[in-house]
């Protein structure tokens, strides 16, 4: 358990710049979720902590001490794998145990700590099975066992969920998450899931580009993603970009305008509403934009529905139906009126930064 | 991995000094001795102008160019039809097939060249029994027998790595060009063909390499016809007083065809890198009955064939002899003979194949490691040193040898010594390239999960990936062993009366006429050779990729 300071990391590879300048403070017992698309860092960024690459610049400590001299394996550090990275030739108790005996504990404490730690995992009694003879699922949870036992500062996962399907992927992240609460054990974790990652985390940070976007809340980073790209990336939403601003701070959306003092001098902006955020005929429109459109498509996915609308300029705009009802499926193609709220509306600016809410 | 000292840093440097003193300087000294003038030690272009000039020598580099074409083209010949059809029709006893040609591979070759002159020699007994109903077989002497013993004993490289391109594509491809109306024959040459180009070539390049490399074969089939090898020899070993300078020479030219063929294949292949992505193995096919048959015959034929000369050598090995004269029956004598006049012989070729073994297995998985997981600028270089013992015959490579370590501080000449680390440098790169490909399968995250858990990069090495190495290793090292035993044209240059081995044996013996005790010794090869293939198999769960 330990505070871990990222301060002005970089790391390029020939032509791509890996990581961009990055600092960060992750606290001590934190479940912190580095979540990107592919390529965006957080891989490496995680195997410079753990030791693997070494950064071009910056500093990494843990607890206050730093790590830039100390070699991967003195570390101290536990690290799950996105291909399990099981040894095949040791038993699930050989696998378990390899990190305590290059540690030099006593047989008797092995033992009792092994099997604890697969009890942990629910792999109690399954320690004399050699890995090929286990579920991807299992394999993964001797993955985690493994790192666990070692009582390490820190424990990295590097996507540990992505190998399995998408049942046992639900199960597992379940008690991923149960665990690290119970044992208190500083976790920075890495996926490109952002479902994922609002389930499992105490923070989030979402890189693009070797870049940090956004460090914060799973309900901040949902509900005020800092820039367009946490906007689009993390959720499902609606863009109307390349809207100008008027006088005043007024910008048109699909002609009806809307004032926005904190708009005023700014050339154009992106305005953003989640799907769920937009009201369809509702019976009092509130402070919103009431905006006229038509039901393209409507699909059905059981819990909910989304229509497809297009707006009078045919912009279109996705649509979440909370509780769908055979009526309200059966309006393809109908005229409908929509209302998005003032409050759920975002601006970003040119550059894809949030601009102050609307008032 | 920039500024990380640990271990793998010594084995590095390490590598490198190796390489350098055994490798680099042995053939920079055949580079110099090349522009050297013989009786003054001028630095002189006289032996270039002499060997490109003089239609002598043009005719011996024209000759090796014609004897590796040739080569290269029988072993395509017989190894891409074995492999298609063995892998695409139903063709009973494929493991019979695949073992023999592995066995023929494995052979050393001079054994197929002498065994061929029994057979087809001036008394060879096929040649007498087909005179007898009329038929008159072409003399094996000349460039017939050369390039009959090549494309029997190289068609396998071609034939297993066809094989395995064969089984990598995905028969979806093939269904679809199926589907859009091609026929058997249009869906070989048009999608088959082209996406086994690559292993179809490296296997004929191979053929080529080791066509025009190889020294015992058209030294006992070529008669007059004289290659670059056995000029390189002559020229060094002339009983009226060797030329080295000239013999370097015929050396260099001899390594560059070999280069200019690896550089043209290289480009031939660069756009083709075909990535296979196994779905699921295509069912083979069942033929008609009359196809069926010829099938089966041209499969059995090819391989049988491949498999005569060991067959004819094992046989003779156990008539009765009187001296160097064959009696009628079976007998013993060969091998009390050998038992009694060359026992040295024999342990020679065991220890020093052993030791050059021990050596290769140890520093060749080091650098097989270097080379996949600490890529870096000095690791490259390593492996593109590593690549020029595959073009440097083993002539060259024994001359190097001499004229390099004859004086101190490293006067190696006449010592076992300089036998064992010959047969080493030749046969690391292979050892590196195997231990290479093993490393490739075992993840690296498999390491990093024991360097996390706090394992030093040694200690990780030792406890994890060396283990999931071993059976690979245990495969490689006999296979070492075997090219090890069976060397001869290095050995020639380097042996003296003490040291030695099986092959130098033979080889004079056959050139002397006593076909019973070189019989006897290259049985105690065969032998050797198939118990270690045998191994092989059990090591590495049967895969005959393992031989190429």
């Amino acid at each position: 358990m330990a505070l871990v300071e990222l301060r002005r990391l970089c790391k390029s590879y020939p032509g791509v710049r890996a990581l961009d300048d990055i600092g960060l403070t992750i606290g001590s017992g934190e479940f912190f979720t580095l979540l990107g698309p592919s390529g965006c860092g957080k891989t490496t960024l995680l195997r410079t902590i753990a030791g693997f690459n070494r950064q071009d610049s910056g500093e990494i400590s843990v607890g206050g001490r730093p790590l830039d001299g100390v070699p991967a394996h003195r570390r101290d550090i536990g690290m799950v794998f996105q291909d399990y990275a099981i040894f095949p030739h040791l038993s699930v108790a050989g696998n378990v145990a390899f990190g305590l005996r290059n540690r030099r504990r006593p047989r008797a404490e092995i033992a009792q700590r092994v099997a604890r730690a697969l009890e942990l995992v629910r792999l109690g009694g399954l320690g004399e099975r050699m890995p090929h003879e286990l579920s991807g699922g299992q394999q993964q949870r001797v993955g985690l066992a493994r790192a666990m036992v070692i009582s390490p500062q820190i424990l990295l996962m590097d996507e540990p969920l992505s190998n399995l399907d998408a049942k046992l992927r639900i199960e597992l992240r379940e008690d991923i998450r149960d665990l690290q609460r119970s044992l208190g054990i500083t976790t920075v974790y890495v996926t490109h899931d952002q479902e994922e990652a609002l389930v499992v985390s105490d923070r989030i940070c979402v890189m693009q580009g070797g870049k940090v976007h956004q460090v914060g809340t799973p309900w901040e980073v949902y509900v005020r993603p800092a820039t367009l790209f946490v906007a689009s990336f993390v959720g499902a939403m609606n863009l109307l970009s390349g809207l100008a601003v008027e006088a005043g701070g007024t910008v048109r959306l699909a002609g009806a305008p809307l004032q926005v003092p904190a708009l005023a001098g700014l050339d154009n902006v992106t305005a953003a509403i989640r799907p769920e955020d937009v009201m369809v005929d509702p019976a009092a429109p509130g402070d919103g934009v009431v905006l006229g459109a038509t039901v393209e498509k409507i699909t059905f996915a059981g819990r909910e529905a989304f229509y497809r609308t297009a707006l009078a300029d045919g912009t279109s705009l996705a649509v979440l139906i909370q509780r769908p009802t055979p009526e309200l499926l059966g309006r393809e193609g109908h005229a409908v009126r929509l209302v998005l709220p003032r409050g759920k509306l975002l601006f970003y600016d040119a550059d894809g930064r949030l601009l102050g809410e609307p008032a | 991995m920039r500024g990380r000292r640990d271990i793998w840093t010594g084995v590095l440097a390490l590598a490198f000094a190796v390489v350098a003193v055994f490798l680099v300087w042995p053939l920079f000294s055949v580079f110099t001795a090349s522009f050297t003038d013989n009786r003054t030690g001028e630095v002189t272009l006289a032996n270039y102008l002499k060997v490109l000039g003089h239609p002598y020598y043009l005719r011996a580099l024209l000759n090796s160019i014609i004897v590796g074409i040739g080569g290269m083209i029988g072993a395509m010949l017989l190894g891409v039809p074995l492999a298609f059809l063995t892998s695409r029709y139903l063709v009973r006893g494929r493991d019979v097939i695949a073992t023999l040609s592995v066995l023929a591979l494995v052979s050393p070759p001079f054994i197929g060249a002498y065994a061929w002159i029994m057979m087809l020699g001036r008394n060879g007994w096929l040649r007498e029994a087909m005179a007898e109903i009329g038929i008159e077989l072409p003399s094996i002497y000349g460039l017939f027998g050369i390039l009959l013993v090549f494309s029997l004993k190289f068609y396998p490289f071609v034939f297993l790595l066809t094989s395995s391109a064969l089984a990598a594509i995905n028969p979806s491809v093939e269904e679809a060009a199926e589907n859009l109306g091609a026929g058997a024959w249009r869906r070989f040459f048009t999608v088959t063909l082209p996406l086994v180009f690559p292993a179809v070539s490296s296997g004929a390049l191979l053929a080529f390499v080791l066509s025009l490399a190889d020294f015992g074969t058209p030294s006992i089939v070529g008669g007059d016809f004289r290659v670059l090898a056995t000029t390189a020899y002559n020229l060094f070993t002339s009983e009226m007083g060797g030329n080295p300078g000239l013999a370097s020479t015929v050396s260099i030219v001899l390594i560059i065809v070999s280069m200019v063929v690896v550089a043209i294949q290289r480009r031939a292949v660069r756009r083709r890198n075909v990535e296979g992505s196994l779905v699921k193995r295509m069912a083979p096919r069942r033929l008609g009955p009359v196809s069926s048959v010829l099938a089966h015959l041209l499969c059995y034929g090819i391989v049988l064939a491949s498999s005569l000369p060991s067959l004819v050598v094992i046989h003779t090995s156990f008539r009765k002899t009187s001296g160097p004269v064959f009696q009628p029956g079976f007998g013993l004598e060969s091998y009390r003979r050998i038992l009694h006049e060359v026992p040295h012989v024999i342990t020679n070729s065991f220890v020093y194949s052993s030791l050059a073994v021990a050596l290769i297995v140890i520093l060749g998985t080091l650098i097989g490691y270097i080379l996949t997981r600490r890529e870096g600028v000095l690791s490259g270089a390593l492996d593109s040193m590593l690549l020029v013992p595959y073009v440097v015959p083993g002539i060259v490579m024994g001359l190097g040898f001499v004229v390099t370590f004859n004086s101190p501080p490293l006067l190696l000449t006449g010592t076992a010594t300089i036998i064992v680390l010959m047969l080493f440098i030749r046969r690391l790169p292979y050892a590196v390239r195997s231990s290479a490909s093993i490393l490739k399968q075992i993840r690296g995250s498999t390491e990093e999960a024991a360097i996390s858990l706090g394992a030093a990069p040694g200690w990780a090495f030792l406890k994890v990936t060396l283990p999931l190495m071993l059976p690979g290793i245990m495969a490689g090292a006999l296979m070492s062993f075997v090219t090890a035993i069976n060397e001869l044209s290095s050995s020639l240059i380097l042996y003296v009366g003490r040291t030695m081995t099986m092959p130098v044996r033979i080889y004079l013996s056959v050139l002397d006429g006593e076909f019973g005790t070189a019989a006897a010794l290259s049985t105690i090869l065969l032998a050797t050779t198939g118990i270690a293939v045998f191994l092989v198999f059990r090591y590495s769960g049967r895969k005959e990729g393992a031989f190429v």
